[in-house]
């Protein structure tokens, strides 16, 4: 990972030289070890603030929308297939972004790392595939390999999807025979017990919206959960809003998600809300052969009328 | 369980299901009173907000009907 | 939207979907009865319901 940071720096430092592009959007070292926070940097100066590791996990796709000027944006495969659906949902042009792509060996489950500890961590660096953590009372090597978060364990579009610079070598792709264990573990519960699931899944939701602010397909000016009238979904931390919330803001991404984590690596509270998003994601795959952002040419499925729509009732 | 009183909420579409309901109801058919009928422009108005509306308020069904 | 609000734990016939022309009176009255029976079988809905008390 470190020549590829030294690339995309290098890359970021050109750009911003020749004035190609006026700002780069990219992650900076966080406040405290193993975070890191977005950084939009507008001169060649900052570029060594950049910074690319395993804990990037956050999605820069969500800040490219509404800038002024040409920007380039570093772009990990599920970002890129957001970039995709932002410019097929019109809310950038693709002229106006420079991608600088990486290959993307998947991103580290944070909260899993910290529940070895009992104390705070003060270091963290990683080597390759070994991740070095470190807090006040123990030290640990850990393979990368074990501690990556479940979509990214779970990923098959690691390598960018467009790009107009590659800031490292391409990666190879996994394959994965199930794809979706997680939803067909629920689905083989009675309603009942889903219903269950769910609601023992948000009890702990604090209505926060991290979620919403996190994920790069929630850009509404007005969100329906801000909405007064009609008010669609109330307040506070009642279980028909929490529900109808998490509920809502899933449809919202359905067939335009990309599952790229943002939402959990956002939550606060460690809710798992990809539960609600991935049986929409495995329903288009399943219903129409969609993935979200593989293609610019292609409409998405709930945007266009096909005679052939595998919904009986439309017939 | 009080059987007699279900409420079903249909959406209608003012060109198509709606026409139904009102040639039903000139023609003096016989059909079940569970139903509460919310016309709406066309099924492409309908957002997934009012189905969960809908059920928030108390209803025990949802009917979307083209 | 039924296949979601199914694996929430919503059943399945709470929410339906169908097409009728506006000249199928007498579908739509098919189509009423069959909901109806169906929703009584299920009885009254718990579930997303906000409680206002």
């Amino acid at each position: 990972m470190d020549t590829c940071i030294q690339k995309i720096r290098e890359i970021a430092f050109q750009l911003l030289d020749k004035k190609e592009v006026e700002r780069v959007i990219g992650f900076s070292n966080g406040t405290i070890p193993m975070a890191t926070s977005p950084i939009t940097i507008a001169s060649k100066q900052d570029t060594e603030k950049l910074v690319f590791n395993s804990t990037c996990g956050l999605n820069l796709a969500n800040y490219i929308r509404q800038q002024k000027g040409k920007i380039a944006v570093i772009a990990k495969g599920c970002d890129t297939r957001n970039i995709v659906t932002h410019i097929i949902e019109n809310q950038v042009k693709r002229d106006q972004i420079y991608i600088i792509g990486v290959p993307c060996k998947g991103m580290i489950n944070k909260s899993k790392i910290k529940a070895l500890f009992e104390d705070e961590i003060i270091k963290f660096d990683e080597d390759g595939e070994i991740l070095n953590v470190e807090s006040s009372s123990k030290k640990e090597k850990l393979n990368k390999k074990d501690y990556l978060r479940h979509n990214c364990s779970l990923c098959q579009h690691r390598n960018p999807v467009i790009y107009d610079v590659l800031a490292g070598e391409r990666v190879e792709e996994q394959i994965i025979d199930v794809p979706y264990p997680d939803v067909e573990k629920i689905a083989a519960m009675d309603a009942d017990t889903r219903w269950g699931h769910f609601q023992d899944l948000t009890k702990n939701c604090i209505r926060c919206y991290a979620c919403r602010n996190a994920c790069p397909l929630c850009y509404c000016p007005t969100c329906f959960v801000d909405e007064s009238g009609p008010q669609w979904v109330g307040k506070g931390q009642d279980k028909t809003d929490v529900n109808t919330f998490h509920f809502l803001r899933a449809f919202h991404c359905a067939g335009r998600c990309t599952d790229c984590g943002a939402c959990v690596e956002a939550c606060p509270m460690e809710i798992n809300v990809r539960d609600f998003t991935r049986k929409l994601n495995k329903d288009s795959l399943d219903m129409f052969g969609w993935e979200a952002g593989l293609d610019l040419t292609k409409r998405p499925p709930l945007d266009a009328y096909s005679p052939d729509d595998p919904n009986h009732f439309i017939k | 369980m009080d059987e007699k009183n279900i409420k079903i909420v249909a959406f209608l579409c003012n060109w198509c299901s709606y026409g139904a309901a009102d040639l039903a109801g000139v023609s003096r058919m016989q059909y079940p009173t569970d139903i509460r009928v919310i016309r709406i422009p066309c099924t492409g108005r309908l957002s997934p907000k009012f189905v969960l509306s809908a059920f928030r308020e108390g209803a025990d069904a949802i009917w979307v009907s083209g | 939207m039924g296949n979601l609000l199914e694996h929430m734990g919503i059943e399945r016939d709470r929410i339906n979907f169908s097409w009728i022309s506006s000249a199928e009176a007498t579908k739509f009255v098919e189509v009423v009865k069959e909901i109806s029976n169906k929703v009584r079988a299920l009885g009254p809905n718990k579930k997303l319901v906000k409680d206002y008390n």
